[in-house]
């Protein structure tokens, strides 16, 4: 499962000249020409062909390089622990999403505090109530930003 | 000396108990606010603006004005702390700031920030006192061409510093410029880059980068590394905050230099944020211990927060002397001085000197007691920092994830966030510098505009660059500031040789 | 929380009986006010007046927040407007950006998405010139300079295919000069270039440029209006904004071109809400609050509801969209 940094620096190259591709493809739409002076084009398209040469010589550099061929980017455990700190944080934006923010906070608070530091149920569920309270309060009460309530508390007649 | 004798008449305006209570109260909503990511200071003056519609004026931008000076603050904080800039004028906080804070130094860290951002704030406001009539003419000066080269300047002294491969320094760059291209174009009105979504044609705003590229790819590399958050060693120590005051005045060569580039960046269109950038990379150049910088140098920290600051400072001055708002908060507060029925420009200071001088009266004690309210907080969150990495970690997760939220109301933000968590994740582990990116996409748009409108203005002939003196010698500078690294880096056996190493660098930006 | 509860159940019944509620019908949450600029930008600032005015004289008693999405030129908030259909605690402040927008760009909102609650006042715009830097003193003179040197002339504006840029173009037109339109982020940017002698002329609002001419350093040539503006106080030059000529008096031949400050609601919201927010608008521009900002803006007193502005729309589109298409603008003719 390890993952070699030459891999990950090739890898990254593509996807940034990519990027440049899509770029360039993107700034043709507007006009790329020099027309006293720049099109809005102009200069998109030149920034996009700049990040594709740059990855392409870095991936040059990468395959030249022969002295870090053994170098680890990241490692199986490594990319495990990452993981599992990452997609949390993206089921609580689908949740957030779906059910607002307060539910999403709410939830992913308790999963953090009892699975991943190992706090007992009911800590768990009282940092989970404190952090929502306060951002309530921060957020609705004392700067009137509204936060993404969802169906759940709109139910509840909290909007 | 007239300035003077209306400066005593406005603090005699600003001494009030009633407006003493004010400021406190707005430093410290202000430090709130800027905390937190998402909120900052744009955003927390426009909150509070209904709050003034029913104050005097006087009272009601002495609030707004205290509440900004606290934000600014609040925003450095989290730089240092979290490698999270609250402001956009506080990323270059994060170079230095943060790998000291990760050193076990956070409260020496802080202390350094507010002390050099409360002198270079004060050197800004000395500025506005004695020179506000020359600067309003003096800003006046400034066309679409002088506008370019002053973002020339920021960028060609930007180029140079960072180490390792010119390669990926460039492809970071152009990703940062591209990313300030996607939106509805200024110049021509046309939609760019936003292959027709919706969420797109706002464009990209440059704190969901941030909060991605620096909060949340700095909490992946901390997962990473095992839960440990170096922090936690921070000892909660009064005379350490004393001990650091006291060191400050050691560097005052780049007290000075900052302070001149911040006054000179604030008066000209270039803003806290070029000020800073701009700081950081010329100290970085010329100080002694330029080497140092990038791995919790003190005065690495001490540059860009005073020149930031006392940039801050001056920005207000275009606001109350020409209308035109040096900042986003500028904007806000101009807005209520609509509201409250002043009308910013040049008949502002003769129609209403109480308010004017009142005000800047205000700008001297705001940020006496912003420095002081501040430095009281600092054990505060030094004992945050006490917390285990598994408790903080999603704390600011979720700060991170509110704060991209508020930004626009979009959930769409949020994911965006996430998407460059992992960029900023996977860049900082290949030794891909982020500072060229951050600062693309903050000067990008303007300096394209800029030049655009320059050539519109020239009928496309280069030539306005250099048509009188304001602009030839910035752009000469320029120029030159551009050509030194690369004249260095030739005698020092070409761009090849230095790319090999690259790895060696470190993550240094 | 038995409270919440009732009111739950009284907005049901309202919504079941709308012939017997329709005046009775108020908001009970927060009211969201969507701003289509930037902070400090002109609709902003409009967007908070009426804020301001609503709270101060209590006519709304709810809080009301001011969100600002000027992505897109403000296209955002119409965007967003369309994302909130049937939702009646949000409106939208814009100008007649609101249905001009969609004319140039591809956008996924139109018209049908809002639904107009009034226009509240107009801006005017005026031709501003530095008499200083450029040594001309009136319109004989711009339009002398102009086909001197075709194409020397910068007139700057905010924004791009917008409405300064629309105005050059009948200016152009109606004088047979060659102009050279230079966009800026905002009238006050434009404002300052001129003040500063880097561009010729603009035209902006005359709140956007009174300042400047307070200080000499700009100059009022005419007013894009059929009748002169009514404010008689002299504010500069011994000059009031009565003074100012009309175009059309002055030679060139645009008679009417002025900027409508608009309030809209979401599709599809209730009509007695509708009606509800159409009568605290009527109330909101009696306030002194809002008098002083018409003072302050040389604005003309023209509020526009129900019938008579939804004819006004599509007169105003039909005009922007010969013009666009005059000019090339249209999103089909790309």
């Amino acid at each position: 499962m390890d993952i070699s940094r030459n891999t990950m620096e090739v890898a990254t190259a593509c996807a940034t000249a990519a990027v440049g591709g899509i770029v360039c493809y993107g700034a043709t739409q507007n006009g790329i020409g020099w027309n006293d002076g720049p099109e809005p084009g102009y200069f998109p398209f030149y920034i996009g062909c700049l990040i594709i040469v740059g990855s392409l010589v870095t991936i040059v550099q990468t395959v030249l390089r022969r002295t870090s061929v053994a170098d680890i980017f990241i490692d199986g455990e490594r990319l495990r622990t990452v993981v599992a700190f990452f997609l949390p944080i993206m089921a609580l934006t689908l949740v957030s999403a779906w059910l607002g923010l307060y539910v999403g906070m709410a939830l992913y608070t308790f999963y953090a505090m009892r699975v991943s530091a190992g706090f007992r149920t009911h800590t768990a569920l009282f940092t989970a109530a404190i952090v929502v309270a306060v951002n309530f309060v921060i957020f609705e009460k004392i700067f009137m930003v509204p936060l993404l309530k969802g169906p759940i508390l709109e139910y509840f007649g909290i909007y | 000396m007239g300035n003077f004798g209306q400066l005593m008449d406005g603090f005699a305006v600003a001494l009030t108990t009633h407006h003493v209570m004010i400021m406190v109260m707005g430093v410290l909503l202000g430090l709130i606010v800027g905390v937190l990511p998402g909120l900052g200071a744009p955003n927390g003056v426009s909150l509070l603006l209904p709050l003034t519609f029913t104050m005097d004026p006087i009272s009601a931008i002495i609030l707004l004005t205290s509440m900004y000076w606290g934000a600014l603050f609040g925003g450095s904080t989290t730089s240092i702390l979290f490698n999270i800039p609250g402001e956009p004028s506080s990323v270059a906080t994060t170079f230095d700031g943060y790998p000291m804070a990760k050193q076990g130094q956070a409260v020496r860290a802080l202390t350094l920030a507010f002390t050099s951002a409360g002198l270079g704030a004060l050197t800004g406001v000395i500025v506005i006192t004695l020179l506000s009539s020359w600067v309003a003419s003096f800003a006046m000066r400034f066309g679409a061409a002088e506008y370019f080269a002053v973002y020339f300047m920021a960028f060609a002294s930007f180029i140079g510093m960072a180490g390792g491969s010119p390669f990926k320094t460039l492809v970071s760059m152009m990703l940062g410029f591209a990313a300030a291209t996607v939106g509805i174009d200024t110049i021509s009105g046309e939609s760019r880059l936003t292959f027709e979504f919706d969420e797109l044609i706002g464009g990209i705003s440059f704190l969901i980068a941030v909060i991605g590229l620096f909060g949340l790819g700095e909490l992946l590399l901390t997962m990473e590394e095992g839960l440990k958050f170096e922090g936690v060693k921070a000892k909660l120590d009064i005379r350490t905050i004393a001990r650091t005051v006291a060191e400050v005045p050691r560097y005052w060569v780049t007290l000075v230099r900052s302070a001149l580039i911040g006054c000179w960046m604030g008066i000209t269109p270039g803003g806290p944020t070029a000020a800073s950038f701009m700081s950081y990379a010329l100290g970085r150049r010329f100080s002694r211990r330029g080497k140092y910088f990038g791995k919790g140098e003190p005065e690495g920290i001490v540059a860009p927060e005073t020149a930031d600051h006392s940039a801050g400072s001056c920005a207000l001055l275009p606001m109350l002397a020409l209308g035109i708002p040096g900042s986003a908060t500028a904007a806000v507060m101009m807005g209520g001085l609509m509201i409250w029925g002043l009308s910013p420009g040049p008949m502002l200071f003769s129609t209403r000197p109480d308010f004017v001088w009142g005000l800047i009266a205000s700008m001297y004690m705001g940020n006496i007691i912003a420095v002081v309210l501040v430095l009281a907080t600092v054990p505060l969150f030094a004992f945050i920092l006490r917390a285990p990495f598994t408790v903080v970690g999603p704390m600011i997760t979720i700060v991170c994830v509110i704060g991209a939220y508020t930004v626009a109301n979009h959930v769409f933000d949020i994911w965006l966030a996430l998407a460059f968590g992992i960029v900023g994740y996977v860049f900082k582990k290949l030794d891909y510098p982020l500072a060229p990116f951050v600062l693309a996409m903050v000067l990008g748009d303007k300096a394209e505009d800029a030049f655009r409108q320059a050539m519109l203005t020239s009928d496309g002939s280069p030539a306005i660059f250099f048509s009188n003196p304001l602009v030839s010698t910035m752009m000469g500078l320029g120029i030159l500031l551009l050509c030194l690294p690369l004249i260095t880096a030739v005698f020092k056996g070409g761009l090849f040789g230095r790319a090999g190493d690259a790895g060696a660098q470190g993550r240094s930006a | 929380m038995p409270s919440h509860a009732l009111t739950a159940f009284a907005l049901t019944l309202t919504v079941a009986l709308p012939g017997a509620a329709l005046a009775e019908w108020q908001p009970n949450r927060p009211v969201e006010f969507v701003a289509a600029a930037g902070p400090g930008g002109g609709t902003d600032t409009f967007a908070r007046v009426v804020q301001s005015a609503l709270s101060k004289n209590e006519l709304l008693t709810t809080p009301i927040i001011v969100a600002n999405k000027a992505g897109g030129s403000g296209a955002e908030t119409f965007i967003y407007a369309k994302s909130n259909k049937g939702d009646p605690y949000k409106l939208y402040f814009g100008t007649q950006d609101a249905y001009v927008l969609p004319l140039a760009n591809k956008l996924s909102y139109s018209l049908k998405d809002l639904t107009p609650v009034a226009a509240l006042v107009f801006d005017p715009f005026i031709l501003w010139v530095n008499p200083k830097a450029s040594g001309i003193e009136d319109v004989k003179g711009f339009i002398a300079k102009a086909k001197e040197a075709p194409g020397q002339i910068k007139l700057g504006g905010a924004k791009a295919k917008e409405a300064d840029e629309t105005l050059m173009t009948l200016i152009e037109r109606s004088t047979g000069t060659d102009l050279t339109y230079i966009p800026y982020k905002s009238g006050s940017e434009a404002a300052i270039q001129v003040a500063g002698g880097h561009i010729t002329a603009n035209v902006n609002n005359p709140s956007e440029s009174v300042e400047q001419w307070k200080a000499g350093v700009q100059k009022p040539l005419c007013v894009f209006e059929s009748e002169r503006l009514a404010d008689k106080t002299v504010i500069a030059d011994g000059m009031s904004w009565n003074d100012v000529p009309t175009c059309v008096e002055a030679g060139i031949n645009v008679p009417s071109f002025a900027q409508p400050r608009t309030v809209w609601a979401a599709a599809d919201i209730p009509p007695e809400a509708l009606a509800y927010y159409v009568e605290l608008m009527t109330k909101a521009v009696a306030t002194p609050e809002f008098k002083g900002y018409e003072e302050r803006g040389a604005q003309i007193p023209r509020m526009l509801t129900g019938d008579a502005f939804k004819d006004f729309i599509k007169k105003h589109e039909a005009s922007y969209a010969e013009m666009y298409k005059a000019n090339g603008w249209l999103k089909a003719a790309e």
